[in-house]
Protein backbone atom coordinates (compact mmCIF):
# COMPACT_ATOMS: atom_id res chain seq x y z
CA UNK A 1 0.00 0.00 0.00
CA UNK A 2 1.22 3.85 -1.05
CA UNK A 3 1.51 4.83 2.84
CA UNK A 4 3.44 1.77 4.11
CA UNK A 5 5.99 2.85 1.14
CA UNK A 6 5.15 6.89 2.23
CA UNK A 7 6.20 5.69 5.95
CA UNK A 8 9.39 4.20 4.92
CA UNK A 9 10.22 7.19 2.24
CA UNK A 10 10.41 4.64 -0.75
CA UNK A 11 8.31 6.71 -2.72
CA UNK A 12 7.55 10.50 -2.96
CA UNK A 13 4.32 12.18 -4.52
CA UNK A 14 3.87 14.69 -5.82
CA UNK A 15 1.50 17.02 -4.01
CA UNK A 16 -2.32 17.27 -4.87
CA UNK A 17 -3.14 20.52 -7.65
CA UNK A 18 -5.67 22.63 -6.70
CA UNK A 19 -7.93 23.10 -9.49
CA UNK A 20 -8.40 26.94 -8.47
CA UNK A 21 -5.32 27.77 -8.19
CA UNK A 22 -4.00 25.34 -11.69
CA UNK A 23 -7.03 28.15 -13.15
CA UNK A 24 -6.17 30.93 -11.73
CA UNK A 25 -2.05 29.84 -13.38
CA UNK A 26 -3.46 29.72 -16.56
CA UNK A 27 -5.21 32.75 -16.85
CA UNK A 28 -2.08 34.75 -15.80
CA UNK A 29 0.18 32.93 -17.80
CA UNK A 30 -2.27 33.49 -20.71
CA UNK A 31 -1.88 30.00 -21.36
CA UNK A 32 -5.90 30.11 -22.07
CA UNK A 33 -8.59 33.60 -22.23
CA UNK A 34 -10.92 33.15 -19.15
CA UNK A 35 -13.66 33.23 -22.66
CA UNK A 36 -12.17 30.02 -24.01
CA UNK A 37 -11.90 28.02 -20.66
CA UNK A 38 -15.49 29.33 -19.62
CA UNK A 39 -16.63 28.25 -23.24
CA UNK A 40 -14.93 24.69 -22.96
CA UNK A 41 -17.25 24.03 -19.86
CA UNK A 42 -20.16 25.41 -21.78
CA UNK A 43 -19.72 22.88 -24.39
CA UNK A 44 -19.24 20.41 -21.74
CA UNK A 45 -22.64 21.07 -20.17
CA UNK A 46 -24.08 21.13 -23.53
CA UNK A 47 -23.00 17.74 -23.99
CA UNK A 48 -23.17 16.11 -20.84
CA UNK A 49 -26.01 17.32 -19.10
CA UNK A 50 -28.72 15.53 -20.90
CA UNK A 51 -27.48 12.20 -19.03
CA UNK A 52 -26.09 13.90 -15.44
CA UNK A 53 -29.23 16.17 -15.34
CA UNK A 54 -26.78 18.23 -12.91
CA UNK A 55 -27.52 21.96 -14.09
CA UNK A 56 -31.07 22.88 -14.34
CA UNK A 57 -30.53 26.24 -15.57
CA UNK A 58 -28.07 27.00 -17.36
CA UNK A 59 -26.59 31.07 -17.21
CA UNK A 60 -24.14 31.03 -20.22
CA UNK A 61 -24.46 34.40 -20.99
CA UNK A 62 -23.41 36.22 -18.29
CA UNK A 63 -20.69 33.28 -17.48
CA UNK A 64 -19.45 34.80 -20.43
CA UNK A 65 -19.94 38.70 -19.62
CA UNK A 66 -18.10 37.57 -16.39
CA UNK A 67 -15.51 35.86 -18.79
CA UNK A 68 -14.98 38.80 -20.39
CA UNK A 69 -14.31 41.20 -17.89
CA UNK A 70 -11.62 39.12 -16.37
CA UNK A 71 -9.94 38.77 -19.56
CA UNK A 72 -9.77 42.89 -20.06
CA UNK A 73 -8.13 42.87 -16.78
CA UNK A 74 -5.99 40.37 -17.19
CA UNK A 75 -5.13 41.86 -20.83
CA UNK A 76 -5.18 45.74 -18.90
CA UNK A 77 -2.76 44.17 -16.55
CA UNK A 78 -4.46 44.32 -13.53
CA UNK A 79 -3.99 41.77 -10.44
CA UNK A 80 -6.89 39.43 -10.40
CA UNK A 81 -8.03 37.35 -7.19
CA UNK A 82 -7.53 33.85 -7.05
CA UNK A 83 -11.25 32.94 -7.76
CA UNK A 84 -11.71 35.07 -10.72
CA UNK A 85 -12.40 33.66 -13.58
CA UNK A 86 -12.91 30.21 -11.93
CA UNK A 87 -15.81 28.56 -13.59
CA UNK A 88 -18.41 27.49 -10.80
CA UNK A 89 -22.01 26.48 -9.74
CA UNK A 90 -24.86 27.32 -7.10
CA UNK A 91 -27.31 25.31 -5.90
CA UNK A 92 -30.69 26.29 -6.63
CA UNK A 93 -31.67 27.08 -3.39
CA UNK A 94 -28.77 30.25 -3.14
CA UNK A 95 -30.67 33.09 -4.29
CA UNK A 96 -29.22 34.90 -7.18
CA UNK A 97 -30.28 38.11 -8.41
CA UNK A 98 -32.88 38.15 -11.63
CA UNK A 99 -31.93 34.62 -12.16
CA UNK A 100 -34.13 32.28 -11.71
CA UNK A 101 -34.31 30.22 -8.35
CA UNK A 102 -36.44 27.21 -7.76
CA UNK A 103 -35.22 25.16 -4.86
CA UNK A 104 -36.65 22.57 -7.33
CA UNK A 105 -39.98 23.32 -6.68
CA UNK A 106 -42.62 23.82 -8.33
CA UNK A 107 -44.50 26.08 -6.10
CA UNK A 108 -40.79 28.43 -7.37
CA UNK A 109 -40.99 27.50 -10.66
CA UNK A 110 -40.61 31.46 -12.24
CA UNK A 111 -39.20 33.01 -8.84
CA UNK A 112 -36.52 35.82 -9.84
CA UNK A 113 -35.03 36.99 -6.83
CA UNK A 114 -34.37 40.53 -6.48
CA UNK A 115 -31.39 40.27 -4.26
CA UNK A 116 -28.07 38.33 -4.12
CA UNK A 117 -27.23 36.03 -1.43
CA UNK A 118 -24.04 37.13 0.59
CA UNK A 119 -21.88 34.10 -0.57
CA UNK A 120 -23.06 34.63 -4.05
CA UNK A 121 -22.38 38.39 -3.50
CA UNK A 122 -19.21 38.06 -2.40
CA UNK A 123 -17.72 35.22 -4.85
CA UNK A 124 -19.10 37.62 -7.68
CA UNK A 125 -17.36 40.58 -6.48
CA UNK A 126 -14.34 38.17 -6.89
CA UNK A 127 -15.52 37.99 -10.46
CA UNK A 128 -17.01 34.40 -10.39
CA UNK A 129 -17.97 32.68 -13.41
CA UNK A 130 -21.33 31.24 -12.79
CA UNK A 131 -22.35 28.43 -14.78
CA UNK A 132 -25.05 27.74 -13.83
CA UNK A 133 -28.01 26.84 -10.94
CA UNK A 134 -27.99 23.26 -9.96
CA UNK A 135 -30.32 20.26 -9.30
CA UNK A 136 -31.36 19.84 -5.79
CA UNK A 137 -33.68 17.41 -3.32
CA UNK A 138 -37.21 20.06 -3.63
CA UNK A 139 -36.21 22.36 -0.71
CA UNK A 140 -33.24 20.39 -0.06
CA UNK A 141 -35.77 17.48 1.80
CA UNK A 142 -34.35 14.26 0.17
CA UNK A 143 -31.04 11.91 0.16
CA UNK A 144 -30.80 11.01 -3.43
CA UNK A 145 -31.57 14.53 -5.16
CA UNK A 146 -34.85 12.77 -6.93
CA UNK A 147 -37.15 14.79 -5.05
CA UNK A 148 -36.58 17.44 -7.34
CA UNK A 149 -39.23 18.44 -9.81
CA UNK A 150 -36.90 18.15 -12.72
CA UNK A 151 -35.60 14.54 -11.57
CA UNK A 152 -32.89 13.29 -9.90
CA UNK A 153 -28.86 13.96 -10.86
CA UNK A 154 -27.00 11.18 -11.77
CA UNK A 155 -23.23 9.95 -10.22
CA UNK A 156 -20.35 10.61 -12.68
CA UNK A 157 -18.70 7.54 -11.93
CA UNK A 158 -22.02 5.52 -13.29
CA UNK A 159 -25.16 7.13 -14.26
CA UNK A 160 -27.20 4.35 -13.53
CA UNK A 161 -26.85 5.31 -9.72
CA UNK A 162 -27.63 8.69 -7.84
CA UNK A 163 -25.32 11.46 -7.17
CA UNK A 164 -26.63 11.91 -3.79
CA UNK A 165 -28.31 14.57 -1.86
CA UNK A 166 -29.68 17.07 -1.34
CA UNK A 167 -26.93 18.62 -3.32
CA UNK A 168 -26.65 16.08 -6.04
CA UNK A 169 -26.44 19.03 -8.87
CA UNK A 170 -23.30 20.38 -7.51
CA UNK A 171 -22.34 17.31 -6.65
CA UNK A 172 -22.47 15.66 -9.64
CA UNK A 173 -21.18 18.85 -11.93
CA UNK A 174 -17.95 19.04 -9.89
CA UNK A 175 -17.33 15.35 -10.15
CA UNK A 176 -18.70 15.22 -13.57
CA UNK A 177 -15.95 17.71 -14.40
CA UNK A 178 -18.28 20.53 -15.61
CA UNK A 179 -17.38 23.23 -12.58
CA UNK A 180 -14.44 23.70 -11.25
CA UNK A 181 -16.44 24.04 -7.72
CA UNK A 182 -19.73 24.58 -6.38
CA UNK A 183 -21.79 26.15 -3.18
CA UNK A 184 -24.34 23.87 -1.71
CA UNK A 185 -25.86 23.82 1.81
CA UNK A 186 -26.33 21.29 4.33
CA UNK A 187 -28.80 20.66 6.75
CA UNK A 188 -28.68 17.30 7.72
CA UNK A 189 -25.39 15.99 5.30
CA UNK A 190 -26.89 17.37 2.59
CA UNK A 191 -22.98 18.58 1.24
CA UNK A 192 -21.06 15.52 2.67
CA UNK A 193 -23.14 12.71 1.21
CA UNK A 194 -23.37 13.99 -2.52
CA UNK A 195 -19.52 14.36 -2.53
CA UNK A 196 -19.22 11.24 -1.00
CA UNK A 197 -21.41 9.60 -3.38
CA UNK A 198 -19.59 11.72 -6.50
CA UNK A 199 -16.04 11.00 -5.02
CA UNK A 200 -15.06 14.41 -4.05
CA UNK A 201 -14.61 16.85 -0.88
CA UNK A 202 -17.70 18.80 0.66
CA UNK A 203 -17.44 20.95 4.29
CA UNK A 204 -20.23 21.65 6.50
CA UNK A 205 -18.50 24.64 8.10
CA UNK A 206 -19.32 25.31 11.71
CA UNK A 207 -22.79 27.02 12.33
CA UNK A 208 -22.54 30.27 12.44
CA UNK A 209 -19.48 30.49 10.01
CA UNK A 210 -20.89 31.34 6.69
CA UNK A 211 -23.67 34.03 6.18
CA UNK A 212 -27.08 32.23 5.06
CA UNK A 213 -28.83 35.45 3.80
CA UNK A 214 -30.54 34.51 1.06
CA UNK A 215 -30.41 31.11 0.81
CA UNK A 216 -33.94 29.48 0.94
CA UNK A 217 -34.76 28.40 4.35
CA UNK A 218 -35.64 24.72 5.50
CA UNK A 219 -34.23 24.00 9.03
CA UNK A 220 -32.60 27.59 10.23
CA UNK A 221 -30.54 26.00 13.16
CA UNK A 222 -29.46 23.39 11.28
CA UNK A 223 -28.86 24.88 7.37
CA UNK A 224 -25.07 25.86 6.55
CA UNK A 225 -23.61 26.60 3.31
CA UNK A 226 -20.32 25.14 2.12
CA UNK A 227 -18.02 24.39 -0.98
CA UNK A 228 -18.07 21.21 -2.84
CA UNK A 229 -14.73 21.03 -4.74
CA UNK A 230 -12.38 17.93 -6.51
CA UNK A 231 -9.37 18.84 -3.70
CA UNK A 232 -9.01 19.95 0.13
CA UNK A 233 -7.25 22.96 -0.92
CA UNK A 234 -9.50 24.27 -3.70
CA UNK A 235 -12.49 23.61 -0.14
CA UNK A 236 -10.16 25.61 2.35
CA UNK A 237 -9.78 27.83 -0.41
CA UNK A 238 -13.45 28.36 -1.17
CA UNK A 239 -14.37 28.56 2.79
CA UNK A 240 -11.74 31.19 3.17
CA UNK A 241 -13.37 33.61 0.67
CA UNK A 242 -17.10 33.16 2.14
CA UNK A 243 -16.62 32.91 5.92
CA UNK A 244 -17.05 36.12 6.48
CA UNK A 245 -19.42 38.16 9.21
CA UNK A 246 -22.67 39.56 7.48
CA UNK A 247 -24.51 42.18 8.82
CA UNK A 248 -27.30 40.59 7.10
CA UNK A 249 -27.57 37.20 8.98
CA UNK A 250 -28.46 37.46 12.95
CA UNK A 251 -26.36 33.65 13.51
CA UNK A 252 -23.25 34.96 11.48
CA UNK A 253 -19.92 34.92 13.19
CA UNK A 254 -17.24 34.58 10.37
CA UNK A 255 -14.46 32.41 10.56
CA UNK A 256 -12.99 34.29 13.74
CA UNK A 257 -9.81 35.41 12.09
CA UNK A 258 -8.41 32.10 11.10
CA UNK A 259 -7.73 31.30 7.44
CA UNK A 260 -7.58 27.63 7.04
CA UNK A 261 -5.08 27.79 3.84
CA UNK A 262 -2.85 28.96 6.47
CA UNK A 263 -2.12 25.86 8.29
CA UNK A 264 -3.58 23.71 5.76
CA UNK A 265 -0.14 21.10 5.05
CA UNK A 266 0.84 21.73 8.45
CA UNK A 267 2.43 17.97 9.73
CA UNK A 268 -0.18 16.18 11.75
CA UNK A 269 2.16 14.28 14.47
CA UNK A 270 0.91 14.01 17.59
CA UNK A 271 -2.68 15.26 16.12
CA UNK A 272 -5.68 12.99 18.12
CA UNK A 273 -7.77 11.19 16.00
CA UNK A 274 -10.98 10.35 17.46
CA UNK A 275 -12.56 7.15 16.75
CA UNK A 276 -16.88 6.17 18.15
CA UNK A 277 -17.86 3.15 18.43
CA UNK A 278 -21.32 3.76 17.62
CA UNK A 279 -20.35 5.47 14.43
CA UNK A 280 -18.83 2.22 13.03
CA UNK A 281 -22.41 0.22 14.08
CA UNK A 282 -24.34 -0.50 11.16
CA UNK A 283 -22.46 0.20 8.06
CA UNK A 284 -21.37 -1.41 5.21
CA UNK A 285 -18.54 -3.70 5.38
CA UNK A 286 -16.35 -2.11 3.01
CA UNK A 287 -17.11 1.49 4.08
CA UNK A 288 -16.01 0.29 7.78
CA UNK A 289 -13.12 -2.01 6.20
CA UNK A 290 -12.10 1.93 3.75
CA UNK A 291 -12.56 3.85 7.11
CA UNK A 292 -10.20 1.59 9.15
CA UNK A 293 -7.51 1.57 6.34
CA UNK A 294 -7.74 5.52 6.87
CA UNK A 295 -6.77 5.46 10.15
CA UNK A 296 -3.53 3.10 9.21
CA UNK A 297 -3.12 5.84 7.22
CA UNK A 298 -3.57 8.46 9.44
CA UNK A 299 -0.96 5.98 11.73
CA UNK A 300 1.16 6.48 9.67
CA UNK A 301 1.44 10.05 9.24
CA UNK A 302 2.22 10.24 12.79
CA UNK A 303 -1.58 10.55 14.15
CA UNK A 304 -2.68 9.44 17.08
CA UNK A 305 -6.42 6.80 17.53
CA UNK A 306 -7.85 7.61 20.53
CA UNK A 307 -11.54 5.55 21.12
CA UNK A 308 -14.43 6.29 22.95
CA UNK A 309 -18.48 6.25 22.83
CA UNK A 310 -20.73 8.65 21.96
CA UNK A 311 -24.17 7.03 23.37
CA UNK A 312 -26.50 10.03 22.16
CA UNK A 313 -25.86 9.33 18.70
CA UNK A 314 -28.75 6.67 18.56
CA UNK A 315 -31.26 9.42 19.34
CA UNK A 316 -29.63 11.78 16.63
CA UNK A 317 -31.90 10.58 13.71
CA UNK A 318 -35.42 10.94 15.03
CA UNK A 319 -33.92 13.95 17.16
CA UNK A 320 -32.66 15.45 13.39
CA UNK A 321 -36.32 14.77 11.78
CA UNK A 322 -38.58 15.73 14.44
CA UNK A 323 -36.56 19.32 15.11
CA UNK A 324 -35.24 19.91 11.48
CA UNK A 325 -39.16 19.23 10.31
CA UNK A 326 -40.81 21.51 12.91
CA UNK A 327 -38.84 24.38 11.58
CA UNK A 328 -39.65 23.37 8.25
CA UNK A 329 -43.22 23.45 8.60
CA UNK A 330 -42.92 27.26 10.09
CA UNK A 331 -40.14 27.96 7.65
CA UNK A 332 -42.58 26.89 4.25
CA UNK A 333 -45.57 28.78 5.80
CA UNK A 334 -44.30 31.49 3.48
CA UNK A 335 -45.49 30.00 0.32
CA UNK A 336 -49.49 30.99 -0.45
CA UNK A 337 -49.31 31.87 -4.12
CA UNK A 338 -49.35 35.85 -3.14
CA UNK A 339 -46.31 37.33 -3.21
CA UNK A 340 -44.13 35.00 -5.43
CA UNK A 341 -44.43 31.36 -7.33
CA UNK A 342 -46.96 28.82 -7.84
CA UNK A 343 -50.64 29.77 -7.56
CA UNK A 344 -53.26 27.66 -8.32
CA UNK A 345 -55.84 28.56 -11.06
CA UNK A 346 -59.00 27.56 -9.12
CA UNK A 347 -60.47 28.06 -5.82
CA UNK A 348 -63.62 29.00 -4.04
CA UNK A 349 -62.11 31.40 -1.51
CA UNK A 350 -58.74 32.40 0.46
CA UNK A 351 -58.22 29.45 2.65
CA UNK A 352 -59.07 27.03 -0.56
CA UNK A 353 -56.70 29.05 -2.24
CA UNK A 354 -53.61 28.87 0.10
CA UNK A 355 -54.42 25.22 0.80
CA UNK A 356 -54.68 24.03 -3.27
CA UNK A 357 -51.41 26.08 -3.91
CA UNK A 358 -49.63 24.15 -1.15
CA UNK A 359 -50.89 20.93 -2.13
CA UNK A 360 -50.60 21.15 -5.73
CA UNK A 361 -46.98 23.29 -5.67
CA UNK A 362 -45.44 21.00 -2.98
CA UNK A 363 -43.89 17.42 -3.81
CA UNK A 364 -44.96 14.31 -1.74
CA UNK A 365 -41.86 14.20 0.57
CA UNK A 366 -42.22 18.50 1.57
CA UNK A 367 -45.70 18.11 2.61
CA UNK A 368 -44.72 14.46 4.35
CA UNK A 369 -42.33 17.02 6.57
CA UNK A 370 -44.44 19.74 6.79
CA UNK A 371 -46.94 17.52 8.27
CA UNK A 372 -45.09 15.94 10.48
CA UNK A 373 -43.67 18.85 11.46
CA UNK A 374 -47.14 20.54 12.45
CA UNK A 375 -48.19 17.56 13.97
CA UNK A 376 -44.64 17.68 16.46
CA UNK A 377 -45.63 21.06 17.57
CA UNK A 378 -48.81 20.93 17.40
CA UNK A 379 -50.76 20.61 21.07
CA UNK A 380 -50.74 17.28 23.26
CA UNK A 381 -47.42 16.36 21.17
CA UNK A 382 -45.11 19.03 21.88
CA UNK A 383 -44.07 17.91 25.21
CA UNK A 384 -43.90 14.43 23.93
CA UNK A 385 -41.75 15.24 20.68
CA UNK A 386 -40.20 18.62 19.95
CA UNK A 387 -39.12 19.45 23.68
CA UNK A 388 -38.10 16.50 24.31
CA UNK A 389 -35.64 16.22 20.95
CA UNK A 390 -34.84 19.53 22.04
CA UNK A 391 -33.54 18.72 25.15
CA UNK A 392 -31.82 15.50 23.54
CA UNK A 393 -30.06 17.74 21.44
CA UNK A 394 -28.67 19.19 24.50
CA UNK A 395 -27.54 15.97 25.20
CA UNK A 396 -25.54 15.26 21.85
CA UNK A 397 -23.95 18.73 21.64
CA UNK A 398 -22.32 17.99 25.07
CA UNK A 399 -21.45 14.44 24.30
CA UNK A 400 -19.39 16.13 21.51
CA UNK A 401 -17.96 18.55 23.77
CA UNK A 402 -16.26 15.90 26.18
CA UNK A 403 -15.03 13.95 23.06
CA UNK A 404 -13.06 17.08 22.01
CA UNK A 405 -11.27 16.86 25.04
CA UNK A 406 -10.23 13.49 24.02
CA UNK A 407 -9.70 14.16 20.53
CA UNK A 408 -8.72 16.98 18.11
CA UNK A 409 -10.83 15.81 14.96
CA UNK A 410 -13.21 12.88 15.10
CA UNK A 411 -13.02 10.51 12.09
CA UNK A 412 -16.16 8.78 10.98
CA UNK A 413 -17.74 7.68 7.75
CA UNK A 414 -19.76 9.85 5.69
CA UNK A 415 -22.85 7.60 4.67
CA UNK A 416 -23.29 3.86 5.99
CA UNK A 417 -22.76 2.90 1.79
CA UNK A 418 -22.18 3.74 -1.59
CA UNK A 419 -24.60 5.75 -4.12
CA UNK A 420 -27.66 3.74 -4.63
CA UNK A 421 -29.27 3.15 -7.61
CA UNK A 422 -31.55 5.25 -9.58
CA UNK A 423 -35.26 5.21 -8.55
CA UNK A 424 -34.44 3.23 -4.93
CA UNK A 425 -34.68 6.05 -2.34
CA UNK A 426 -37.64 7.05 -3.42
CA UNK A 427 -39.67 3.65 -2.78
CA UNK A 428 -39.58 3.79 1.30
CA UNK A 429 -38.90 7.58 2.88
CA UNK A 430 -37.71 5.72 6.25
CA UNK A 431 -35.29 3.69 4.90
CA UNK A 432 -34.24 6.71 3.48
CA UNK A 433 -33.83 8.77 6.82
CA UNK A 434 -31.95 5.97 7.87
CA UNK A 435 -28.65 6.62 5.53
CA UNK A 436 -28.45 10.51 7.23
CA UNK A 437 -27.52 8.71 10.41
CA UNK A 438 -23.66 9.59 9.90
CA UNK A 439 -24.27 13.32 8.62
CA UNK A 440 -27.01 14.31 10.76
CA UNK A 441 -25.30 14.49 14.48
CA UNK A 442 -22.88 17.38 13.33
CA UNK A 443 -25.74 19.56 12.18
CA UNK A 444 -27.50 18.93 16.11
CA UNK A 445 -24.19 19.89 17.21
CA UNK A 446 -23.51 22.81 14.64
CA UNK A 447 -19.43 21.13 14.21
CA UNK A 448 -17.77 21.82 10.90
CA UNK A 449 -17.20 18.27 9.22
CA UNK A 450 -15.33 17.87 5.48
CA UNK A 451 -16.24 14.16 3.55
CA UNK A 452 -13.22 13.33 1.48
CA UNK A 453 -12.73 10.22 -0.30
CA UNK A 454 -11.29 7.27 1.21
CA UNK A 455 -11.74 4.04 -1.35
CA UNK A 456 -14.25 2.24 -3.70
CA UNK A 457 -16.85 -0.83 -3.78
CA UNK A 458 -15.97 -3.84 -5.65
CA UNK A 459 -18.45 -1.77 -8.20
CA UNK A 460 -15.86 0.99 -8.18
CA UNK A 461 -18.49 3.45 -6.61
CA UNK A 462 -16.85 5.85 -4.16
CA UNK A 463 -16.83 5.78 -0.38
CA UNK A 464 -16.53 8.85 2.13
CA UNK A 465 -15.33 9.77 4.99
CA UNK A 466 -15.72 12.80 7.77
CA UNK A 467 -13.37 14.09 9.70
CA UNK A 468 -15.24 16.25 12.09
CA UNK A 469 -14.11 19.03 14.30
CA UNK A 470 -15.22 21.27 17.10
CA UNK A 471 -16.50 24.90 16.91
CA UNK A 472 -14.74 27.19 14.57
CA UNK A 473 -11.77 24.65 14.11
CA UNK A 474 -12.13 24.05 10.30
CA UNK A 475 -8.30 24.69 10.17
CA UNK A 476 -7.38 21.18 11.81
CA UNK A 477 -10.43 19.87 10.11
CA UNK A 478 -8.82 21.15 6.86
CA UNK A 479 -5.65 20.08 7.68
CA UNK A 480 -6.41 16.46 8.73
CA UNK A 481 -8.41 16.34 5.68
CA UNK A 482 -5.89 17.69 3.29
CA UNK A 483 -2.76 15.03 4.74
CA UNK A 484 -5.01 12.29 3.69
CA UNK A 485 -5.62 12.88 0.90
CA UNK A 486 -1.86 13.63 -0.35
CA UNK A 487 -0.80 10.54 1.38
CA UNK A 488 -3.52 8.76 -1.00
CA UNK A 489 -4.97 10.71 -3.46
CA UNK A 490 -3.65 8.32 -6.33
CA UNK A 491 -5.32 5.65 -5.11
CA UNK A 492 -8.78 7.45 -3.65
CA UNK A 493 -9.36 9.80 -5.87
CA UNK A 494 -10.27 9.06 -9.47
CA UNK A 495 -11.48 11.42 -11.89
CA UNK A 496 -14.87 10.67 -14.13
CA UNK A 497 -14.35 10.12 -17.80
CA UNK A 498 -16.24 13.45 -18.63
CA UNK A 499 -16.24 16.85 -19.12
CA UNK A 500 -13.16 19.52 -18.73
CA UNK A 501 -10.51 17.85 -17.94
CA UNK A 502 -7.59 20.89 -16.59
CA UNK B 1 -52.49 5.28 16.76
CA UNK B 2 -52.59 8.15 14.18
CA UNK B 3 -56.09 8.30 12.87
CA UNK B 4 -57.91 9.68 9.77
CA UNK B 5 -58.98 12.38 12.20
CA UNK B 6 -55.86 13.04 13.35
CA UNK B 7 -54.41 14.01 9.41
CA UNK B 8 -57.37 16.29 8.75
CA UNK B 9 -56.39 18.17 11.57
CA UNK B 10 -52.70 18.23 11.18
CA UNK B 11 -53.45 19.38 7.40
CA UNK B 12 -55.60 21.95 8.24
CA UNK B 13 -53.16 23.15 10.09
CA UNK B 14 -50.39 22.96 7.59
CA UNK B 15 -52.76 24.05 5.29
CA UNK B 16 -52.85 21.58 3.01
CA UNK B 17 -55.49 20.12 1.28
CA UNK B 18 -55.90 16.06 1.58
CA UNK B 19 -58.41 14.54 -0.39
CA UNK B 20 -60.07 11.11 0.67
CA UNK B 21 -58.56 9.27 -2.08
CA UNK B 22 -55.10 10.10 -0.27
CA UNK B 23 -56.31 9.78 3.24
CA UNK B 24 -56.21 6.12 3.89
CA UNK B 25 -52.48 6.02 2.64
CA UNK B 26 -51.34 9.58 4.49
CA UNK B 27 -52.68 8.30 7.83
CA UNK B 28 -50.32 4.72 7.30
CA UNK B 29 -47.39 6.95 6.44
CA UNK B 30 -47.96 9.51 9.51
CA UNK B 31 -48.02 6.26 11.65
CA UNK B 32 -44.87 4.51 10.54
CA UNK B 33 -42.99 8.14 10.52
CA UNK B 34 -44.45 8.58 14.22
CA UNK B 35 -42.98 5.25 14.87
CA UNK B 36 -39.62 6.63 14.03
CA UNK B 37 -39.85 9.68 16.06
CA UNK B 38 -40.74 7.57 18.96
CA UNK B 39 -37.63 5.75 19.41
CA UNK B 40 -37.04 8.67 21.76
CA UNK B 41 -38.94 8.19 24.04
CA UNK B 42 -37.07 6.16 26.71
CA UNK B 43 -34.25 8.34 26.18
CA UNK B 44 -33.00 9.66 29.60
CA UNK B 45 -33.88 13.36 29.99
CA UNK B 46 -30.92 15.06 31.44
CA UNK B 47 -32.56 17.80 33.03
CA UNK B 48 -30.65 20.60 31.08
CA UNK B 49 -32.71 22.65 28.91
CA UNK B 50 -30.90 23.12 25.40
CA UNK B 51 -30.92 26.92 24.32
CA UNK B 52 -28.53 27.00 21.68
CA UNK B 53 -25.86 25.84 19.75
CA UNK B 54 -22.13 26.80 19.54
CA UNK B 55 -23.35 29.37 22.81
CA UNK B 56 -24.29 31.82 19.93
CA UNK B 57 -25.92 34.90 20.54
CA UNK B 58 -27.81 36.97 18.39
CA UNK B 59 -25.54 38.94 15.81
CA UNK B 60 -27.49 42.48 16.17
CA UNK B 61 -26.23 46.02 14.27
CA UNK B 62 -27.30 49.20 15.02
CA UNK B 63 -30.60 50.10 13.27
CA UNK B 64 -29.43 52.13 10.84
CA UNK B 65 -31.75 53.32 7.80
CA UNK B 66 -31.24 52.07 4.60
CA UNK B 67 -33.41 52.21 1.13
CA UNK B 68 -36.01 49.17 0.70
CA UNK B 69 -36.32 47.34 -2.60
CA UNK B 70 -38.58 49.88 -4.97
CA UNK B 71 -42.12 48.31 -4.73
CA UNK B 72 -42.43 47.25 -8.09
CA UNK B 73 -38.88 45.45 -8.37
CA UNK B 74 -40.85 43.31 -4.95
CA UNK B 75 -44.01 42.67 -7.25
CA UNK B 76 -42.47 41.72 -10.10
CA UNK B 77 -42.89 38.30 -8.12
CA UNK B 78 -46.32 38.48 -7.37
CA UNK B 79 -49.14 36.39 -9.34
CA UNK B 80 -51.20 39.80 -9.24
CA UNK B 81 -50.72 42.94 -8.65
CA UNK B 82 -52.81 46.21 -8.52
CA UNK B 83 -51.92 49.79 -7.18
CA UNK B 84 -48.77 49.27 -5.40
CA UNK B 85 -50.49 46.16 -3.55
CA UNK B 86 -50.39 42.39 -4.05
CA UNK B 87 -53.76 41.65 -4.90
CA UNK B 88 -55.85 38.19 -3.87
CA UNK B 89 -59.16 37.87 -5.74
CA UNK B 90 -61.51 36.35 -2.94
CA UNK B 91 -62.21 33.68 -5.63
CA UNK B 92 -61.21 32.89 -8.77
CA UNK B 93 -65.03 31.86 -10.12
Amino acid sequence: MVYTLLKKGLITVAEVKSKIKAVNEMLKNKEITCTELTQQYLKSIEDTNASLNAYVNVTGETALETAKAVDDKISRGEEISLLAGVPMTLKDNISTDGIETTCCSKILQGYKPIYNATVWNILKNKDAVLLGKTNMDEFAMGSSCETSVFGGAKNPHNINHVAGGSSGGVASAVGGNIAVYGLGSDTGGSIRQPASFCGIVGLKPTYGSVSRYGLIAYASSFDQIGPITTTVEDTAIVYDAISEYDVMDSTSQGNRGVKTCDTLKKDIKGMKIGIAKEYLEGIRDDVREAVLNACKVYESLGAEIVHFELSALKYALPVYYILACAEASSNLGRYDGIRYGYKTPVYKDVNDMVCRTRSEGFGSEVKRRIMLGTYVLSAGYYDAYYKKAQNLRGTIVREFKNAFEKADVILAPTVPMTAFEVGKAVSDPIETYLTDICTVPMNIAGLPAVSVPCGFNAKGMPIGMQLIGNTFDEATVLNAAWQFENATHDTMFRSAEMGVRL
Amino acid sequence: MVSHEDVIQIARLAKLSVSEEELDGLTKEMQSIIDFADAINNAPVDGEEFDNINNLSNAFREDTVVPSYPTEKILENASDSAEDCFLVKKRSL
